[in-house]
Parts: C-alpha cells; structure tokens; sequence
C-alpha cells in the first residue's frame, strides 16, 4: 500500500526516524515474503503456477490488509488493546454459519451453492452482527469488562451451537466442515478474489483518510468530543466498516482468529507508536509478512500438511503469550 | 477458463497417439453424483480424491496416476506406490495436479467441494455414494469405472463378486431377527437407522431395524445406553469411529459390555458383529472395501449361536 | 461492592429446587421405569446420571471460583482457559500412542493432562504485571486457543478430529454405573474448599494483605491450584467440556452476595449443580428419545440470556 509518512512537527525527530526505518523494514520483509512466495519451488506449467500463485497472493494480502485494519480500528474505538473482532465471536459465526449449509445441504448441496452466495450470506451476516452487538456496546463503553465478557460469552454461543451442528453431522460431510474450519489458503474461490479486493481497498483508504480522526478517538469519549468529533456517528461508521472488512477476510480463506491480535501488538511494538498514521500501514504490513511468509514455508518446507489457519493459532498465541510475560506489551 | 494451454496440448498429442496406435477415442456417458457426464476420450492418466473411488478403480485394475496424501485403507498401499501425491481429500495440491497433466480428476464425498478447482486443470467428475443405497451406487460406480476405462471385462468379475457377497450376506441375516446399528465413539454412542449413512444395511439386505421409528438422520443420532436397552435388538452391528480412522483400538467392546446393554437380547446371545470400521466408514462403497463390510456381516451372522 | 443479602433464605429455597429437579431427572429418560426392571433402571442409568450433574455442576461452579480466587479476576474459567483443551490432548495422545488402553487410562491421561495445562495456566498467569485486570482473562482465552491449536493440529493429522470433538463435548449421555465414579472426587474436592474457605478470602487481597494476617500464601495457592485443576480434570475426563458454569454462577453470586468465598460458596455450588442438572434434563428432552450435548444446551440458553442480563443491567458508576 502506498503511504506518505511525513514526520509530524510535534514528533520528536529520533522518533519519526525510528517510525521510518522500522516501516522501511516491514514493506522489505514484505516484498522478500511475497517475492519468495511467487518464486520458491515452481514445477511443471509456470504460467498456470504463477498463476494460481498471484491469486493466493492477492488473496493473502488482502486478508492480511483487512485483518490489520479492522483489528488497529476496533481496538481505536473500543478503546482496549483486547478486544478483537475475532474475540468478538466474528470466527465462531462464520463456522456456524458453514455448519448450517453443510448440514441443510448435505455435502453434495454445498459443493454446488455458488460461492457468491456463501460469500453473500457471510458478508451480511458477519456485517449485521458487528452493527447489532456493537452498537447497544457501545453505549457502555466505559465498561470494558462487560464488553469483554460479552465476547467471550458470545464466543462460547457460536461454538456450542456449531459443536451441536457438528453433532449432526456424517463424517463426510463433517470432514467438509472441518476443511472450512481453518482458514484455507490453498483453495481459494477466485471468484470472489475481485470483488472482495474491491471491498478491501476501499474499506483500507476509508481507514486511511479517517487516520487522524482515529487519533483523535484515541483519547477517549469525553476527549474526543471536546474537540469536536460526533463520536456517535464516527464510532457506528468506523464499527461497520470492521464489520464489512473482517466478514470479507472471513469468507474468502476463513476463521484467522489470533491473527489481528497478533499483528497489531507486533507492528505496535516494531514502530513504537500508536499513531494511525504509522500504525495502520506497519500493522498491514506486519499481517502480510506473517501471511504470506507463513504460507510459503509451510508449503514448501513443511508439504502443506498443515493448514496455516492453525499453525496461526498456535504460534501467534504462543509469541503473544510471550509478549505478555515479557510485560512488554503495555 | 483456458489456463492449460500446455495440458490441452499434450491432451491432443495423446489422443493422436491413442488414434495411431488404433484405439479409437469414444465418447462415454456415464452417472455421476451430479448427473450423467459425457467423456470424450478414455482417460490415461487419472487422479483420484476419493477413497471408495481408488479402492473400486484399483480393483478394476486400472493405474491410478495421482492420490491423496492418505488412503487409509491398508489393502490400498500399492497404489501409493506407483502414483504422485496431489494433495490431501481436503485440499488438492493444484500445481501438484497440474504437472501430472490429469485427463481426467475424479472426486467424490469429502472431495466433492474442491470439483470446481480441480475442473481448472482438468475434467473433473463427482463420483459421491450416498449411504442409505450404498449397495446400487457401488454397483453403478464399478459399471460406469469399467465403461470409462474400457474395463467391462474387469468390472464384470467384480460385479459378480459384489452380487453373490449381497446375497450371502442377505441369506445369513434372514429371518434372523432385528438389528441396530451402533457407533461407539469413545465412551459415548450413536445409533443408525434406515435413513443413515449406514441405511443400506436395512433398507439393502432387507435387516429389520430393532426401533421402528427410528428416525436417525443420515448422521446418525447421540443416544444414552438406555436407548439401546429399550430398543432390545437381536443383534447389534457395532462400529468403532476410532478404529475407522485407523487408530487401530478396539475399544467397542469395552464402551458396550454394561449393565444397560447386557439385558438385550443381542448381547446375553453373544450376537454382536463388529464390523471393519474404515472400509464401511471411508471406503463406503468401494469393490473391495463394500466386499469386506459384507462378508463380515454373513460370517457374524453365520457364527453366532 | 454490594451489600450482602441474606443469603440462608436463598440457599433453602436453592435446596428445594435442586430435590425436585432430583426427582424430575429420575424421572426422565428413554428407558421405562414401569415393571420389574424399573429399579435396576433407577439404580444402574438415572441416579448416576442425576448425581453426575449434580457433582459436575457444583464441582464446576466451585472451581471457577477458586480459579478467579487465584488469578484475582472475575473472568477466568477453567472451561475456557486451556483445562478443557489439555485434557483433549490428553485423550488424543492416548488414542495415538497406546490405541489398545481402555477408556479408564484415557481418564486418566486426561485428568493428567488437564492438570498439568492448568497448572501451568495458573502460574503463568501469577505472572502477569497485577495493574492491567483485563490481561488475564486475554491470555486465558490465548492460552486456551494455543493449546487447543496444538490439539487440533495433532487431531488433524492423525484425522481424529471429529472423534475427540464428541468425546470431549460435554454430556451424561455416557453417563451410568460403573462409568461415572471418578466424579465423587469432586464431593471431596468442595468439601476441602468450604475448609479453607475463609483463607481463599484473604487469598483474594493480594499477598501483602495475606501474609500480614499470617496466611501462608504459596502453601494456599498451591492448595487452590490442586482443587482446579483435578476438578477440571476429572469432570472433562468423564463428561467432556461443560463451558460457562465456572464463569457465570460465580460471576452473578458475587454481584448477589458478596466476595467472602465461605458465604457464597454453598450458594454457588447449589446454583452450578441445579444450572447443570437443569440443562441435562432438557438436553435429554430436547430431541428425546436422542440426545443432545449438556455443554451446548448450556452453551445456547445461558449464554444467550446471560448476554441479555449483561446488557440490560443499569451502568456503573
């Protein structure tokens, strides 16, 4: 993503040189990670395999991109290093929803839905529950507690249902599920590629413009409103474009549930600011390297025996487990 | 979509070879989940995602030229050996599949929802089989195999196989009572009636289900011990799911041998059939896997006093 | 902090309530209690049944308490920060390595293994800098996903998936004589935190305050810690994961009556074994003659109406 990092004059000089380098690093790491990802072990017909690859790319940054943005905005008006979409239980509706199409359409009814429709139905429902819960959430801001205790419960809601659906459902058709349980990078409806990087760009330079209006935000309610902003208007908007942009990064490669948590204490820790202006493109930033780098290794070193889904799962919470023990995280 | 110039290529290359070499291309019409399909050519080179599908292909001697990472069935080793790994039955390995330039990639059950990707390298068929007439559908797959790859002769032989195993099986459970089909998972149970994926065992071999009523979903329905004591069958056809997914433990014993199931007719007779988990379980409808499940029912059914 | 309520009306009406849902779990279930079998029946399939849930519950609700004791927070439940999953992987590994060990070793491997990921939670968690409350329920729910990450990954790969999601989703379907006696461990387990339950009290401000009033802070924690855990252990070993219980009982108790853990905990236990007991009645009744999960029914009806509770309730100051 292009972005225009032009020092702010209340910025100490050492910090905005800090914020550079450590943005510089990240768009390398980046470009080694997908240069690699296009390159690394081409065999038999290169232009069918580059193919399927800038697909898979495009699709891994757009759901890095998405996942990023939608977590540092959330986090912003929520005003909690916690909460994430995902702890919000957006993953656990997405698998529930999957477990109901397999269950009412048998395997051989889902393999045939159009996957505009999957994608339709996702994207909405995902999109209406980020309106529905938040809003009433909102309105109790100050109460953290309750709102983290509203995911969690919400969360177990989700999951209970989908073990109940699970339940009731053949291995087979089970096993189908079970595929669209963690996110898929490998089989990626192309399809759906276009218009959600459509979606995604645009929810990405909404954020971007609304960069400074974050900061703002930042501050708290009373701050915030003292300088001017409908926070009102300005949180119902911001909330819904989480909504749209984690229902888009869920329908097309599924549930990466740790992963915003995950790359926004990162790039926070990386660039050392919480800036917006910073923080946004170096949280993205940080999402692709681990994305793209992740899926190549494990395709290449690894077989792909592993979906990236979990191993996501498992060392993210694993370094982010660490990162809290190592209080570093603040 | 033309993203396989290449493939194309090499498929006209093959079928000028196969007209020099004066076999004559046909085109086949054969059933599939989703409905007859017409092949043009009769496929050299195949790769198949679905185990019942290699299992009955293999029996067909037919060589197999990719497969999933896993095959689960251990009498399916030699297929392994002498074919390319083109993904898992989850995810197929496009690029993988692409350099095997398939003519043809056959998917079926779990695989059935990656068509649409695999059909991007090459014709691709869904060959699901539904369990509540497993036994018409294997025979409809083990004709439609033998037309597609020109081994009638093959398919034949097995045909005959599979029909005398159905009637062995049918002769030894008639009149011999009610049955219920069980699932052991772990410590915990489900039950399977006519309309299951494990039907075909009523509704096929013309087995009384113990509960008349049963209306157990394809899936199969939780039900506690005293289910199974009420129910009161003659004889319980028992599958482990942890043998199925070949952990090789038996524990269905274990998990059956109590107060609550002890009082049923099946049990206090001994007559309990347990029967191989992984091929009634993932090689459903498989030659060879659907010959196995058979002739386990007609020995149960014949050994027990 | 609230005033407390008079407590003791509450406990006997808690009392009733918990013996006619006794009687009414007696009652309920596919079998016919009519004829000369019916109190073999009784003997064999419902009390055990009933007094599963029962020990299950209170067990349950007792263990999120010492578990928010122990970690000074309101948001911890050993169902959902890693207990559950780690005993999953205890069962998985047993079905991997020694495919032949019978389903009594596997509880045990469970329990173990639930243990150890507790354990191990806990004292991570004694870890965390004291000033941010919200870290410990967000590495719970980390510690829970990583560990159920590794579950999965190796379920996964050994195709095991679906066959350890039953096993461990929590229900009494399994539940009979023979098959349940593990959990009266947990009678114990509630009996020894009523004992030291005046010294979880002091426990819970912190270990200044503890050791200034003479309390041997590390022997007590260690104390609490070997309560969760085997409760843990025990209950998802035998009945699989029953999520919630430990979250909410004690979570609405303390909001009714108070922070002193030996005045709520007779009420908590009460209110986990009728929660629980209550649920498995329904889940018996829900798709009768077939069963449902405990674990889900509780996971849909409390959590639904405990989100309604949550946002209805006025705002604090």
């Amino acid at each position: 993503m292009a972005h225009s990092l032009a020092p702010h004059a209340d910025q100490e000089p050492r910090t905005a040189r800090r914020e550079r380098i450590a943005l510089a690093a990240l768009g390398l790491a980046a470009v080694v990670a997908i240069a690699l990802s296009l390159t690394v072990g081409l065999k038999g017909n290169l232009a069918f395999a580059l193919e399927l690859r800038t697909m898979r790319l495009a699709a891994l940054l757009q759901v890095g991109v998405a996942i990023a943005v939608s977590t540092v905005i959330f986090q912003t008006v929520t005003g909690n290093r916690i909460l994430t979409p995902s702890l919000m239980g957006m993953d656990a509706l997405y698998l529930l929803i999957q477990s109901v199409l397999v269950f009412t359409l048998g395997a051989v009814g889902f393999a045939a839905l159009p996957s505009g429709l999957l994608f339709l139905g996702q994207a909405t429902a995902l999109a209406l529950l980020a309106a529905v819960l938040f809003v009433p959430i909102l309105a109790r801001r100050s109460d953290m507690v309750l709102l983290l205790l509203a995911g969690v419960v919400l969360g177990i809601l989700f999951r209970s249902l989908t073990d109940l659906v699970a339940r009731l459902i053949d291995p087979n058709a089970f096993a189908v599920v079970q595929s669209a349980t963690f996110a898929d990078f490998n089989t990626i409806d192309e399809t759906l590629i276009v218009p959600c990087v459509v979606v995604t760009v645009i929810g990405a330079t909404l954020a971007w413009r609304s960069r400074h209006l974050l900061d703002v935000m930042a501050l708290g309610e009373a701050d915030a409103v003292g300088l001017g902003v409908a926070w009102r208007r300005a949180a119902l908007g911001l909330v819904l474009l989480v909504g749209i942009l984690v229902a888009v990064s869920t329908a097309l490669v599924g549930p990466v549930a740790l992963l915003g948590l995950l790359v926004v204490a990162l790039a926070e820790r990386i660039v050392g600011t919480t800036r917006h202006a910073v923080l946004l493109p170096a949280a993205a930033l940080t999402a692709v390297v681990l994305l793209v780098g992740g899926q190549t290794i494990l395709a290449h070193v690894f077989g792909n025996t592993l979906t990236l889904g979990i191993v996501i799962e498992f060392a993210g919470g694993l370094l982010f487990l660490l990162l809290l023990l190592s209080s570093r995280l603040r | 979509m033309t993203l396989f110039p290449r493939a194309s290529t090499m498929l006209a290359f093959a079928c000028a070879a196969a007209l020099l070499a004066c076999a004559p291309a046909r085109a086949v019409t054969i059933d599939t989940a989703t409905g007859p399909a017409e092949i043009d050519t009769r496929p050299d080179t195949v790769a198949v995602y679905d185990i019942a599908a290699i299992d009955t292909i293999h029996a067909l001697g037919v060589p197999i030229a990719g497969v999933p990472d896993k095959l689960y069935l251990p009498q399916l080793g030699d297929v392994a050996g002498g074919a390319v790994v083109v993904g898992t039955l989850f995810e197929p390995d496009l690029e993988a599949l692409n350099a095997l330039a398939p003519d043809l990639v056959i998917v079926g059950g779990r695989s059935s929802r990656q068509a649409g990707e695999t059909a991007r390298v090459a014709p691709t068929i869904d060959m699901t089989i539904d369990g509540t007439h497993l036994l018409a559908e294997a025979r409809a797959r083990i004709e439609a195999y033998g037309a597609l790859f020109g081994r009638e002769d093959a398919a034949a032989p097995l045909l005959a196989t599979l029909d005398a195993d159905i009637a062995a099986a049918r002769d030894a459970a008639d009149g011999r009572g009610t049955a219920l089909v069980v699932m052991t998972n772990g410590p915990k149970i489900s039950v399977y009636g006519p309309g299951s994926r494990f039907g075909w065992i009523h509704n096929e071999l013309a087995i009384p289900a113990a509960v008349d009523d049963l209306d157990a979903g394809i899936h199969g329905d939780a039900v506690s011990f005293e289910f199974i004591a009420e129910a009161d069958p003659d004889w319980l056809i028992v599958i482990d799911r942890a043998a199925a997914i070949g952990s090789g433990e038996q524990n269905a014993t274990q998990t059956l041998d109590n107060a609550l199931v002890a009082g049923t007719t099946a049990w206090t007779k001994g007559q309990v059939i347990h029967l191989p988990a992984a091929d009634l379980y993932i090689g459903a409808g498989g030659a060879s896997a659907t010959a196995r499940v058979l002739e386990a029912i007609a020995e149960g059914f014949a050994t027990a006093q | 902090m609230t005033t407390p309520r008079p407590i003791r009306g509450d406990l006997v009406a808690a009392a009733v309530l918990l013996v006619v849902l006794a009687l009414v779990s007696v009652l309920v279930g596919v079998g016919r209690l009519s004829g000369a079998d019916g109190v073999e029946l009784v003997l064999v399939s419902r009390l055990p049944r009933t007094a599963a849930a029962l020990l299950t519950g209170a067990g349950l609700a007792i263990a999120g308490l010492i578990m928010q004791t122990l970690a000074r927070n309101r948001f911890v439940d050993p169902m959902i920060s890693g207990s559950g999953e780690s005993a999953g992987l205890g069962i998985l590994a047993m079905t991997i390595l020694a495919p032949g060990a019978s389903i009594a070793l596997k509880t045990l491997a469970a329990s173990g293994a639930a243990f150890v990921g507790t354990a191990l939670f806990l004292v991570l968690a004694r870890r965390l800098p004291p000033t941010e409350p919200y870290l410990v329920p967000l590495f719970a729910i980390v510690y829970g996903g990583v560990v159920g990450a590794l579950t999965t990954a190796v379920a996964w790969e050994a195709d095991l998936l679906q066959y350890l999601s039953i096993w461990t989703n929590g229900e009494f379907s399994a539940v009979m004589q023979g098959r349940y006696e593990l959990l009266w461990v947990i009678s114990a387990l509630v009996a020894v935190a009523w004992w030291v339950a005046d010294r979880l009290t002091i426990l819970a401000l912190g270990r200044d305050t503890a050791v200034g009033l003479g309390l041997n802070y590390t022997v007590m924690q260690q104390a609490g810690l070997a309560i969760v855990a085997t409760i843990a252990g025990v209950s998802v070993a035998t009945v699989g994961l029953i999520p919630f219980v430990g979250l909410v009982v004690p979570a609405l108790a303390v909001r009714r009556y108070g922070e002193d853990v030996r005045a709520v905990l007779p009420i908590i236990a009460a209110g986990g074994a009728g929660l629980v007991l209550s649920c498995d009645i329904v889940a018996r009744l829900l798709r009768f003659p077939y069963e449902v999960p405990v674990g889900t029914v509780l996971g849909v009806v409390g959590t639904a109406a405990f989100i309604a509770v949550l946002l209805a309730r006025p705002r604090h100051a």
